[in-house]
């Protein structure tokens, strides 16, 4: 799979939305990963450790991943069902493929620590 | 606008994210979404073709430039791991294929496809088909900006696929049982594998094919040519 460069993406997109200072701060992510994502957690968490080794940054933070499971939408009850068994379809019996989530990829959250000047206050 | 919902000040504590900026396969979506309009700009029908490694997606596109090639325009691109190996296979029958080579990345991402097509003169193209790197997990989530996806399973895989691979069978249009010539000699359920498939995606369509004894094959092309037809009506109506 290709957990390397999505924990890479990850460190992209963040450098791109904050500085260096903030970035120093980093104490945690948190992802959301839809279990039809077709990514696996521990293969991520492996991914991390191993970037951020090698790259001598973030060494401090975690990661924290939220798997999320598959629902979908059916318009007839106007309601969202758990698929199971891998069966998409409404409580109601009415197939669906309108997923409406469990396909998540994304950064949910992002923890800093407090700065220097604040803590020390 | 901000991106993400913050103040001025440094952040500090946590931070909520805006669930689409922060997706971490945007850039892949934003780039499928150019493909997208630039096919429909040139009229062309772009095709995603996934399956295991194996199933036959070679041999069928080989034996589709040999039925139609003299009916539709057809360009074609080939994702591998390492070799040129698919493409020659569809040069030497005539096709006009380019290999993309990956590098070991395990599916074809929306900027590779970019990127090929700027190799290739895509004038009068009726029809462009990716056969996708061989791999029903990872190409899954991969948009590459065509308009149908389809996905082969071969009799020899057994018929536990849809049910292990679900995304693929969801995010596909068209799924080719290959390899139908075999059926009498393994354990496998055509019923069972359509029933599957459509429990996870209750509009996939299907169809039973034998490259090699040309089962199925004819019903193949005519779907390929009432796409090409329906995406030029399509374009036809936007323009009058
Ligand atoms: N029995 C049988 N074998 C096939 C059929 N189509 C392809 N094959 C064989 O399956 C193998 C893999 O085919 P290929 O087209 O390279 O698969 P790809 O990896 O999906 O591109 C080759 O040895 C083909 O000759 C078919 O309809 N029946
Ligand atoms: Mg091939
Ligand atoms: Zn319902």
């Amino acid at each position: 799979m290709h957990e390397i460069s999505l924990i890479r993406t990850v460190f992209n997109t963040l450098e791109a939305e904050f500085d260096a200072e903030e970035l120093s701060r980093l104490q945690a992510v948190d992802l959301k990963v839809g279990l039809l994502s077709n990514v696996e957690p521990t293969l991520l968490q492996n991914a991390f450790a191993a970037v951020t080794q090698s790259e001598g940054k973030y060494e401090t933070a975690t990661l924290n991943i939220e798997t999320v499971p598959v629902e979908v939408y059916c318009p007839v009850c106007d309601k969202n069902s758990p698929v199971k068994n891998y069966k998409f379809a409404c409580s109601c019996g009415r197939p669906s493929s309108d997923v409406v989530s469990g396909t998540e990829l994304l950064i949910h959250r992002i923890h800093f620590a407090e700065p220097a000047a604040v803590r020390s206050t | 606008m901000q991106k993400i919902q913050r103040s001025s000040k440094a952040a500090r504590g946590t931070v909520t994210c805006d669930n689409t900026t922060m997706h971490l396969l945007k850039a892949n979506d934003f780039v499928a979404e150019s493909i997208r309009k630039r096919m429909a700009e040139q009229n062309i029908l772009l095709l995603n073709i996934t399956s295991s490694a194996g199933s036959g997606k070679t041999t069928l596109l080989q034996e589709t430039i040999k039925r139609i090639g003299d009916q539709a325009n057809i360009k074609i691109l080939v994702g591998d791991l390492e070799t040129e190996r698919d493409a020659d296979r569809l040069r030497a029958v005539g096709g006009d294929a380019l290999q993309i080579v990956t590098g070991g990345i395990c599916h074809l991402e929306a900027q590779m496809v970019w990127q090929a097509m700027e190799g290739l003169n895509l004038d009068g193209v009726d029809l462009l088909i990716i056969e996708n790197v061989g791999n029903l997990v990872c190409p899954a989530s991969f948009d590459l900006g065509e308009d149908y996806r389809v996905t082969l399973i071969a009799t020899t895989e057994g018929d536990d696929k849809p049910k292990k691979y679900p995304r693929m069978f969801l995010t596909s249009e068209l799924m080719l049982v290959s390899k139908v010539d075999l059926l009498e000699y393994l354990p496998f359920s055509v019923d069972n594998v359509v029933a599957d498939a459509r429990d996870i995606n209750p509009d996939i369509d299907v169809l039973e094919l034998s490259t090699i004894k040309g089962t199925g094959v004819d019903a193949w092309c005519d779907w390929l040519l009432q796409k090409v037809a329906e995406k030029k009506e399509a374009a036809a109506v936007v323009a009058s």
